[in-house]
């Protein structure tokens, strides 16, 4: 079979033998032409069976009968498209390494072939295929990563691809050899031209050139080993591929939608004689048939039309179709995505599955549609799809997904290489460098939203988040840092809100007015005395590892309120259904805003009188922001100014120095992916010291009773924040100045929301328990004083006197002011101490 | 081009051809036979310039029949047909053999699915381009603008009807149309001829087309019911394909062809490669779907829809009466609450003007309570018809818990098919939809349910509908008007705007059709107005702004941003295109009243 090799594959090549064909020489120099039908075979039935199967237009429809040419027929169609010997991929099957073996001797390197007799030209170009031979040689042979140049190693004497062939030889296992692109181009420009633009024929040298090395230095070696290009120059936009890329190699990024099963795709074809049981040789598949033998080629038999295919004898190869669609960021707006047809073959095939973003590197063809499959005429249209070379999965490009690192390293390592991917991340490292990102950051944080500043670089802390620790004990620190803003209406609460909500990768935003922890689903409820209708729905679980942003917070139900106790210290809600309670995850952060019971915010009250919320749960919130409407005419100017111009002038308020929305969302994803940042030593040294003093502060000389400032939770929080702070530059390490920041950040919150008004100092007694220190102070002090007063006027078992006159003698005796509330509650307490009894409106000494 | 020497109408692909030959002709001359036709890739050679001086310069637009569901089997293939629909679907670009050599000519395959003479095999031959936009009649559009451009009457029609229609037709002697076709009668040029060219590809398509198929009507609201709905495969040329958006209304002049080989499926297909490399197009058979090869096309806007186009300058004096008019018709129909009335007027004539960031400049929705299921059957249904009767396209959509749980609003790609399904929300630039809240009672709302909630939200605040794309979802930007009937303030859909419905009297209003005309050209014109405005009133409503601000301390960038809104649409409602304060203080008066009823 061999022998017969060569001959066959010049006898269906001897139509191609008339003044136009395109390699006129392959005839006068046999061994080339088996050489490269050879190849092609190889080519054939691993890589890309439609390389012959379905060459560009000629559908089988097409195919003539009377013997002209398919090979001519293909050539003219297209005019410039070179002609792929396809047909003699029908005959010859000449098993490659004896082939190999055969051509070992007589050629020593690239310039052997070129001594070969007259040039042979690729058709309808001036590419010699002489000289490709010696390029494609000389770029295997010679190419040396410039990367490895400084290195002295023995093994490093041989080039880059040498190696790789060395090692596809070692372990028997590989059966492509990747080739850089990059590394073509490098090392020969001219080559790398040809590849892009000739890619069948430029490739098939390749698998030639490649077997012939190998065949010299292993003889033995059967298998094929198949040339993989990947990481071309220039990749392609999907919606941007047009017809003068038909047959050239393009390199598309884009997601997998689906794909096909595996299909297995008849390579060789082999058949028994039904009547006296003899084989035939293997038959190849050309173009998707195969034809049967008619006459059993056994000498003594003969018998006609008795052969039949034996299926387990046959060959087969796997084929799959992948549908290949533009990503979102590549979609022009008012546009839907563009999808392609991808062909994979043996290795490839499920290489990718639906979801994955990849990056393929393929030769672009087309087809033409048949209209049915006995007729000749041929439809206008084509189908196009892409012959897949090489697949490379860039999931990196992924910014903005879960925190979760689900790819494996070996993947992410690869997928670094990804020069886009890692461009953009570049940009963003670049932006973390500048010594004012912080500022920037902030800036960029709702720019449509004045003043607020320390607002906002708590809220960037927020969407930047807090390292968690799981210790091994079990015990669980959130890293999730929550935020409640609590002012006047119309202070852009919930524009800051909505802002978050979009910025954030899971955000839920939520009115506390329907808002249920659980459950995916909703109530509709229905307000029975004024017709609203109110939507509660389970935001909690829906926002895991995100922002939930619940708006008017205050009138959030009692129920669902106790709910976001475990959710803000446990990160996980519980529910119960069916008798089963599940715990679900709800890592998220809460960014709540409430609103002051009396439509505004009275500053003599303190924060917990004035939004009706229970201190348990406000002491969970890390940051607490009072946002106050200041009634400051130059405020109001500004937003007066900006909603003229964003309503007249073409509202190009695009303020210098600020990130984009995308870009913004992929700072922050990133941060929170990649950077997990320690406390340095410097950095714990001072969170202790600033806590210290912090606690200290509420020892005020001057005042008898000890004012809480600062509690355990304070701390962890400060850890936190200052977490956040260092993510926000890229930094691995917490230092100094972000715990100095966080001391900065959480100080300023408190002041606004822990400032006990009767004092003026920070008073954490104030959310931890509702009443501030003074207060507590003032109610004992109140207590003794009536102790005292119905020690003195009150006889043991006396006449009960009334509340009224037991008023007037406080306001008598004392400077304070005291309210008929505050005595029933200090009654309250000498009642349980047991020295009083009241009844109604009156009491007794008891 | 000297006079049309084709019948466009009846052959336009024999127009086509011939201006291809002759410019063949001329570039082979100028090039010296060196592959003359490269230069026609993507670039027209004059064959749309014939069409569109015809169309639009000798008024051949009245001649060339509208391709609907009802004649979808009488027009014959290879003519021309117009198509006003939505591009509901890009469905990417097609390869095709745009030019061959047919011995020692160039012959061109453009705007059309088949090579009109066979094509020799092996032959040179050019690759082109074309996009595939899957389009359909506009959701939710109104009956009057069908009657806005009506093609040719019958009597017209008759010129491209099959061949025992035509035998009347040559009695009926003198039709322009004959006219034009008998200038040409050396050409290929009539219909009569066609046929016979044709012969091998195409039989006789009205036979083949059972009388079933024709019978889909256009009908305002059931195009979301899949299947019922009537499309068209558009084919355009030479263009860049980001010049068409998704869901934008257009009209579409160009060939019809019908290929029933191409529907014929394949069965016998021995090669499994042309079955899992599937088509699109495949799923919309030609004899359902039909393809359009377009020749010219443009994209509509309300204005185009109005019957006829008065040439009327919009003058402010003019705009006012009509204003007037309107405005009491409204406050008819709103049961004489003459401040729903002046609201609902700021709310038809509102539309989105810029978008920034996250904020939307220019949108009004409005929010109507106090209604209840009966006076929504009374008022909701006179209020809808008017719509209906001045807006292109309106939906009124019944919002309750069972709806909200089954409906599909979100469009959604079917990756298996490769194609958009569409959904309520896919809608034009410019619909109105009214949503009825009175139905809502409380309930659960399971998952789609809260999904669905969630886009109508999104909707209403940023004019933004996600499209899922499986894999990930896509926002794409819409100007939808929106309209809810409700009993108390809307939560779930929060409008821009709240007004306390107030009716004192129930009349039964009937506007004649010149009033609603004037009024629809009345809409359509003002919220096409440019709005300019002098720097000096910026400065007057800042001030105006600040004191209000002063006087009170609630309102804030919403209020403000929804007062100038209102402001610029009442100032334009009186055909002024520059604000003034007179129009600010309007508004100001309007917000005072409506505070008082919010009490």
């Amino acid at each position: 079979m061999a022998s017969n090799g060569g001959g066959n594959s010049n006898s269906p090549y001897s139509p191609d033998v008339r003044p136009s064909s395109p390699l006129p020489a392959t005839n006068s120099s046999p061994p080339q032409s088996a050489r490269r039908a050879g190849g092609r075979l190889r080519r054939g039935p691993t890589s890309s069976p439609s390389l012959g199967g379905f060459e560009t237009p000629p559908p089988p429809g097409r195919r003539i009968p009377s013997g002209a040419g398919a090979g001519r027929q293909r050539q003219n169609w297209t005019g410039r498209f070179p002609p792929t010997p396809s047909t003699p991929m029908s005959t010859d099957d000449v098993p490659p390494s004896s082939e190999a073996g055969e051509e070992d001797t007589p050629e020593t390197d690239g310039g052997g072939v070129g001594a070969d007799a007259t040039p042979v030209f690729v058709w309808g170009t001036n590419i010699s295929v002489q000289d490709v031979n010696a390029a494609i040689l000389r770029f295997l042979r010679h190419f040396r990563d410039p990367r490895d140049a400084g290195r002295v190693d023995p093994v490093m004497d041989e080039g880059k691809y040498m190696r790789a062939i060395h090692r596809i030889l070692e372990l028997e296992g590989g059966e492509s050899l990747d080739v850089d692109a990059h590394d073509v181009f490098d090392h020969d420009p001219d080559l790398y031209g040809k590849m892009v633009r000739y890619p069948l024929e430029v490739l098939a040298i390749f698998d030639i050139v490649l077997m012939d090395l190998v065949a010299r230095m292993e003889p033995l070696f059967e298998k094929h080993i198949q040339t993989r290009i990947y990481n071309l120059k220039s990749s392609i936009c999907l919606r941007n591929l047009n017809p003068s890329d038909i047959e050239k190699m393009v390199s598309i990024k884009g997601m997998i939608i689906r794909g096909s099963s595996v299909i297995p795709e008849l390579k060789e074809a082999v058949f028994r004689c039904l009547v006296c049981g003899f084989y035939s040789e293997p038959v190849m598949v050309d173009r998707g048939r195969v034809t049967e033998p008619h006459i059993c080629q056994k000498e003594q038999c003969k018998a006609s039309n008795s052969m039949t295919l034996v299926h387990n004898r046959c060959r087969f190869a796997d084929k799959q179709i992948i549908k290949l669609q533009e990503t979102p960021d590549e979609i022009p707006e008012g546009g839907t995505p563009h999808t392609v047809s991808v062909l994979m073959h043996d290795k490839l095939v499920d290489a990718g599955k639906p979801g994955d973003r990849v990056e393929i590197t393929g030769i672009y063809r087309a087809m033409s549609i048949r209209i049915g499959p006995s007729q000749r005429t041929v439809k206008s249209i084509f189908k196009t799809y892409i012959d897949c070379l090489h697949i490379k999965k860039t999931d990196k490009s992924r910014l903005h997904i879960e925190d979760s690192m689900d790819t494996d390293n070996t993947n992410a390592s690869k997928s670094s290489e990804d020069s886009h991917v890692t461009d953009k991340i570049d940009k963003l490292k670049e932006l973390s460098k500048l010594p004012d990102i912080y500022d920037r950051l902030t800036r960029s944080l709702a720019p449509n939203i004045w003043e607020l500043d320390d607002v906002k670089r708590g809220l960037l802390c927020q969407l930047f988040g807090g390292n968690a620790l799981r210790l091994p004990s079990g015990a669980n620190f959130r890293g999730d840092i929550n935020i409640l803003l609590v002012g006047d209406p119309g202070t852009s609460k919930s524009q800051l809100l909505q802002y978050m909500h979009k910025l954030s990768p899971r955000g839920i935003y939520t009115s506390g007015r329907g808002s249920s922890a659980v459950g995916l689903t909703a109530y509709v409820a229905k307000d029975p005395e004024t017709g609203e209708t109110v939507l509660e729905s389970g935001a909690l679980v829906l926002s895991d590892k995100g922002v939930c942003c619940i708006d008017e917070f205050d009138k959030m139900s009692d129920n669902a309120r106790s709910m976001l106790h475990e959710v803000m210290e446990q990160q996980t809600v519980s529910i119960a259904k069916a008798g089963i309670i599940a715990s679900l995850n709800a890592r998220t952060s809460v960014l709540a805003c409430a609103n002051p019971s009396e439509s505004r915010y009275n500053p003599r009250l303190s924060v917990i009188d004035n939004i009706h919320l229970p201190p348990t749960l406000l002491s969970r919130f890390d940051l607490i922001y009072l946002i106050l409407d200041k009634a400051d005419e130059q405020t109001d100017r500004r937003l007066a100014k900006h909603i003229v111009s964003l309503h007249f002038e073409n509202p190009e308020v695009v303020e210098h120095q600020v990130l984009d929305l995308p870009t913004l969302v992929a700072y922050i994803s990133y941060a929170r992916k990649f950077i997990q940042p320690k406390l340095s030593d410097e950095a714990a040294e001072e969170l202790t010291r600033g806590y210290v003093e912090m606690r200290k502060r509420g020892n005020n000389p001057g005042s008898r009773k000890k004012v809480i400032t600062a509690t355990a939770r304070q701390i962890e929080s400060l850890i936190r924040l200052s977490e956040a702070l260092a993510r926000m530059r890229f930094s691995e390490v917490v230092g100094v100045r972000d715990v100095a920041e966080a001391f900065r950040l959480l100080e300023v919150a408190m002041q606004q929301s822990a400032t006990d008004h009767a004092t003026g100092t920070i008073d954490m007694d104030l959310i931890m328990t509702g009443v501030s220190a003074s207060e507590r102070q003032r109610r004992d002090n109140l207590v003794s004083a009536i102790r005292d007063l119905v020690m003195e006027k009150m006889q043991l078992g006396g006449p009960s006197m009334r509340m009224a006159e037991l008023l007037e003698e406080v306001r008598k005796q004392s400077s304070m002011e005291v309210h008929q509330h505050d005595l029933r509650v200090a009654l309250g307490t000498l009642q349980s101490e047991g020295s009083v009894f009241v009844h109604g409106d009156s009491f007794k000494r008891t | 081009m000297v006079g049309p020497q084709y019948d466009l109408v009846g052959n336009p692909l024999g127009a086509v051809r011939a201006t291809f030959e002759r410019a063949a002709a001329a570039a082979a001359a100028e090039s010296g036979g060196r592959d003359p036709v490269a230069a026609f890739r993507s670039k027209d050679w004059g064959a749309s310039e014939v069409f569109r001086s015809f169309l639009f310069e000798q008024g051949g637009l009245d001649k060339v029949p509208v391709l609907d569901a009802s004649n979808l089997g009488l027009i014959k293939p290879n003519t021309l047909v117009r198509f006003r629909g939505m591009v509901q679907d890009m469905l990417g670009n097609e390869f095709y053999a745009g030019a061959f050599k047919d011995g020692a000519t160039w012959r061109t395959n453009k705007f059309t699915d088949f090579s009109p003479f066979s094509m020799p095999h092996p032959c040179d031959s050019h690759l082109w381009e074309r996009h595939l936009f899957h389009c359909v009649p506009v959701p939710g559009q109104n009956s009057w603008t069908l009657d806005s451009s009506p093609g040719p009457d019958l009597r017209q029609m008759v010129n491209c009807l099959s061949p025992e229609q035509r035998e009347k037709r040559k009695r009926d002697g003198d039709d322009d149309a004959m006219d034009v076709s008998e200038n040409g009668n050396g050409e290929s040029s009539s219909c009569s001829k066609k046929p016979k060219e044709d012969d091998v590809q195409i039989p006789s398509s009205s036979a083949e087309m059972p009388a079933s198929e024709n019978m889909p009507q256009m009908n305002g609201n059931d195009h979301h019911i899949p299947g019922s709905s009537f499309s068209c495969l558009v084919k355009i040329y030479d263009m860049p394909e980001s010049q068409v958006k998704l869901n934008d209304v257009a009209e579409f002049i160009g060939v019809y062809t019908f290929d029933p080989e191409l529907a014929a499926p394949n069965d016998n297909s021995d090669d499994i490669m042309y079955d899992l490399i599937e088509d699109v197009t495949a799923q919309l058979p030609p004899s359902k779907v039909p393809r359009l090869h377009c020749l010219v096309w443009r994209k509509l806007s309300s204005v185009d829809f109005l019957a006829k186009h008065p040439a009327v300058e919009p003058l402010p004096s003019l705009l006012k009466g009509i204003r007037q008019s309107l405005l009491s018709h409204l406050t008819l129909v709103l049961g004489k609450d003459d401040l729903a009335a002046n609201c609902l007027l700021l709310h038809l004539l509102s539309r989105l003007r810029t978008r920034v960031d996250v904020v939307t400049v220019g949108r009004l929705s409005l929010n109507f309570t106090g209604f209840n299921r009966e006076s929504v059957s009374i008022f909701g249904k006179q209020l809808n018809t008017l719509i209906q009767g001045l807006m292109p396209y309106s939906q009124a959509i019944p919002l309750s818990i069972e709806y909200l749980n089954t409906a599909t609003l979100q469009p959604r790609k079917d990756n298996k098919s490769g194609r958009l399904v569409t959904a309520i929300l896919q809608l034009p630039q410019g619909t109105h939809l009214t949503f009825d809240e009175t139905l809502l009672q409380s309930g659960s709302l399971a998952s789609k349910g809260v999904e669905n909630t969630v886009l109508l939200k999104n909707l209403m605040e940023s004019q933004m509908v996600e499209y899922d794309f499986e894999y990930y979802k896509l926002e794409m930007a819409t100007d939808v008007q929106l309209l809810t009937l409700s009993e108390g303030k809307s939560n779930i859909l929060p409008s821009d705007l709240v007004v306390p419905f107030r009716p004192s009297t129930v009349s039964e209003v009937n506007a004649t059709s010149e009033e609603l005309e004037s009024w629809r050209w009345y809409l359509a014109t003002v919220r096409s107005l440019p709005q300019s405005s002098e720097p000096e009133i910026y400065q007057t409503i800042q001030d105006e702004m600040v004191s209000a601000m002063r006087n009170d301390r609630s309102l804030g960038c919403t209020e403000l941003s929804r007062w100038l809104t209102m402001a610029q649409i009442t100032a334009s409602s009186f055909g002024e295109k520059s604000l003034s304060l007179e129009h600010w203080q309007m508004v100001k008066e309007l917000e005072r009243l409506r505070k008082e009823r919010m009490q």
